[in-house]
């Protein structure tokens, strides 16, 4: 904080004491304190006037300068937060309106689609599925396969978890199997110093077990089904049969993404012991007391069985029907019907959904059909590929890995599903303009877009198992770089050897 | 408690009168260290200890939409213990063992609640028959510093001590996100004392510029090294050669006024330099540097243009800013 402070305290000398002064000092009082704090939103608005007002580069239309402005601006809010995240989807709204002239009621309509459905249902079935307590249960079920050792019970755990994240969203899982390691850690030891690492392994475990596997379904998260719902937007058209591939259907999607999620699986538990090294080699004391737990709680009732049931059900409706109807409408259907259930209740659906966050996405989405509609993603897409031109990496294997890398590093900074939206129509237009198949570039924004292993904000299993302070922020850094080394590998790996076998 | 005193004006008459002094702690060694050594400044019977936790709220975009209160609820369920609460127990633990028998503490809890939180503001208050309290307090807040200046407009206190934070300093990080002890220094009304590498036993170092503020520093910190039993010394920092008298006649008006109110500073001297550099290299050797506020409002002190917020951004040990 250097820069201003000679010229500034300058102005305050002169003025001092004068009538000016005392205004300016009031002033400064009061407003300097909300500057500084908003600071990135005031940077953010200049940049964006900046690119408004300046020379327009050769190739791009007033409109586009405008929506590359307002992306721009986004971006960098996102990044920083100066003020509450709804907060920036309201302002692109209102971007659009005024800023684009376009009517209100057409900029409503694009804020709403199959895939911002399917976040507002997946969230709420989330919820029904965390207060169904059946994590006791999963737990139990999880060492009574696994045994007692340590190195089982954490590559069950994160088995379990991936299974059930790469269908209900890592959060889920997150928020279901946290009491779970915690329980194992608590019980093995009181002394938080004594099972540190044991602490880092389990938790990590469940953590890296549901990230890996998000990418697993279109159901796996919410950047999944953005990227479904661009590729629809973008490159089909129904009276054009060629462009009937870029409709990814549920089972495709499986084919393509499950595979990276089952190879990479070994790896967590693997990295983690190699990192971590746990103080305990076998959790037989927690073992023991989490069965009198589960066993105090006597058989599974009626109220357990539908809830699997209901959860079954849902699961059957992505991969059979989903094609029809939408993920969406499979995701709002599952929550409705534990609604009907009486299995949860709407004020834990209410206090446990972020609604902000599902406005958010529309109006990400929103802006990125405007970037593709105006063509500001193509010439941003261009600008791009001649930067990477140089290097070799506008096309092919280079070209894949320049868009694993910018994905990475911006997941790492934002929400992954904030990420791919943002991402999402510029590297579409890439693929476009390099003669890519989009199908191989969306598939691998969307795949790194989990690569965000790095911080505590990344990605929400990360942030819900840091939620329980047992971990350090270090401690990402420690085996996050590690994750990211060997996913990115596995990635570009199934990219070149294994999706050209299913014909893209 | 049967007598609780519940008029809100009455409260903080009673408080005014009172040495208090909150502690924020955060479960790394060094706030301990922090509250080891408010323990020792508050072992009088008219100071009063505030252990403080904040916990960011949740932010649902963080998780994908579903607020970690889901987790956090399913974890109460399960019986376990939200982050902080350990910690504040362990604090608590340091300070009842190294005072008296936790017999004699009489215990009452309070609790607010706080949108979007599953426990919002927890609060348990020990208090002994002489009127001495102990407080726990578990708070939630958007960010950390801003909860410790809530805090701070609940109860007036003497003093805040806490941790600092690792890897401040350099500009980029402090424009990106400025250290929450950094920020806390800035904005409270008074004195903060911020913990690093804490080891007590080496006195305090005094540093004096001669000013009216200065000497009210050196008068504030004579009060508080009878409290902690410390020893003392005074330096100040002549800019060159030339203002070496006045730094020499700073340093010894500091001497006079600590030998008026009883105390006979261990050690006196003057540098010559940069005031910055100096006085962190002098420092190095004590266990606080301890520093007026320059007096600046607003504006100036909001680009922290004193000697006192730099040495207390690079200095490597403690750090206290007398308000």
């Amino acid at each position: 904080m250097n820069f201003p402070r000679a010229t500034v305290t300058e102005i305050h000398d002169k003025l001092e004491g004068t009538p000016l002064g005392s205004l300016f000092d009031l002033f400064s009082d009061f407003s300097i304190h909300y500057v500084w704090e908003k600071r990135w939103f005031f940077i953010a608005l200049a940049v964006g006037a900046a690119m408004v007002l300046g020379p327009l580069p050769e190739g791009l239309t007033e409109e586009g300068m405008i929506v590359l402005a307002m992306s721009v601006m986004a971006t960098i809010m996102f990044i920083t937060a100066p003020i509450p995240l709804p907060g920036v989807a309201l302002l692109i709204v209102l971007g659009q309106i005024f800023l684009l002239g376009i009517d209100s009621s057409t900029v409503a309509k694009t804020l709403w689609n199959d895939s911002v459905l399917f976040i507002l249902g997946s969230l709420m079935l989330a919820v029904a599925v965390v207060k169904q307590k059946l994590d006791r249960r999963i737990a139990w079920l999880i060492v009574r396969i696994t045994g007692t050792k340590t190195t089982r019970v954490c590559f069950g755990i994160s088995a379990v978890s991936g299974l059930l994240a790469s269908f209900i969203g890592e959060h889920t899982v997150a928020a279901m199997m946290l009491p779970v390691g915690i329980t194992l850690v608590t019980l093995t030891s009181d002394d938080p110093r004594k099972v540190r690492s044991l602490a880092a392994v389990l938790l990590f475990s469940i953590a890296y077990g549901a990230s890996v596997a998000g990418i697993g379904t279109p159901s796996g998260g919410a950047r999944n089904a953005i990227m479904i719902g661009y590729w629809r937007e973008f490159f089909y058209d129904p009276s054009n049969p060629e462009t009937f591939k870029y409709i990814i259907d549920y089972v495709r999607w499986m084919t393509f993404a499950y595979p990276m999620f089952l190879i990479q699986l070994p790896f967590v538990t693997l990295i983690l012991f190699f990192t971590f090294k746990p103080e305990y080699r076998d959790l037989s004391r927690a073992v023991v007391k989490l069965r009198h737990q589960v066993e105090s709680e006597g058989a599974m009732n009626r109220a357990d069985w539908v809830s699997v049931f209901l959860f079954f059900l849902v699961l059957l409706g992505w991969i059979f029907v989903s094609d029809d109807v939408g993920m969406g409408t499979i995701a709002v259907l599952g929550a409705t019907a534990f609604l009907v259930a009486g299995l949860v209740k709407w004020e834990d659906i209410n206090s446990g959904v972020n609604w902000g966050v599902v406005l958010l996405y529309g109006a990400a989405i929103s802006l990125g059909i405007e970037m593709k509609d105006t063509g500001a993603a193509k010439w941003v897409a261009e600008s791009f590929l001649s930067m990477l031109a140089p290097l070799g990496a506008d096309e092919g294997f280079g070209l894949w890995a320049a868009v694993s890398v910018l994905t990475t590093a911006v997941t790492n900074t934002m929400s992954n599903g904030a990420a791919v939206a943002v991402l999402g129509p510029v590297v579409l237009n890439m693929a476009d303009v390099a003669g890519e198949s989009p199908v191989i570039i969306g598939f691998i924004t969307a795949v790194s877009s989990a690569f965000a292993y790095l911080t505590v904000v990344g990605t929400p299993a990360c942030t819900i198992v840091y939620a329980s302070g047992y971990l350090k922020t270090t401690d990402f850094l420690a085996v996050g770089w590690k994750m990211a080394l060997t996913s990115t590998v596995i990635m570009l790996l199934s990219a070149w050897l294994y999706w050209p076998l299913l014909g893209v | 408690m049967a007598d609780a005193v519940t008029d809100p004006t009455e409260i903080a008459e009673i408080r005014k009168s009172r040495f208090r002094i909150l502690v924020c702690v955060d479960g790394s060694e060094e706030s301990y260290r922090g509250l080891r050594y408010a323990a020792r400044l508050g072992a009088g019977e008219d100071a009063d200890i505030i252990l403080l936790y904040v916990r960011p709220t949740d932010q649902g975009l963080r998780t994908g939409g579903l607020q970690v209160r889901v987790a956090r609820e399913n974890m109460l369920n399960w019986g376990l213990e939200l982050p902080g609460i350990t910690y504040l127990k362990k604090g608590r633990d340091m300070l009842i063992e190294t005072e008296e028998q936790a017999a004699l503490w009489d215990q009452q809890s309070a609790h607010t609640d706080v949108d979007g939180d599953p426990l919002g503001d927890n609060k348990i208050e020990y208090r002994n028959e002489s009127g001495k309290s102990i407080v726990l307090k578990l708070k939630t807040a958007s960010s950390v510093a801003g909860g410790i200046l809530d805090q701070y407009d609940l109860g007036p206190y003497n003093l805040i001590i806490l941790g600092s934070t690792e890897g401040q300093g350099s500009f980029v990080k402090s424009f990106w996100d400025p250290a929450v002890a950094e920020k806390v220094a800035v904005h409270a009304p008074c004195s903060v004392c911020i913990s690093r590498d804490l080891e007590t036993g080496h006195g305090k170092l005094l540093c004096t510029d001669g000013s009216e503020r200065a000497l009210d520093m050196v008068a504030k910190a004579s009060d508080l090294a009878k409290r902690d039993g410390s020893k003392v010394s005074v330096m100040s920092v002549a800019i060159d050669d030339e203002s070496q008298s006045d730094a020499q006649s700073s340093v010894d008006q500091a001497t006079a006024l600590l030998q008026s109110r009883g105390i006979i500073p261990s050690d006196a001297f003057i540098k010559t330099g940069n005031p910055v550099e100096e006085i962190i290299k002098a420092g190095a050797d004590y266990s606080f540097i301890v520093l007026g506020d320059t007096g600046k409002t607003g504006l100036k002190r909001f680009f922290m243009g004193s000697v006192a917020f730099k040495v207390m951004e690079y200095a490597r040990n403690s750090v206290m800013v007398i308000r």
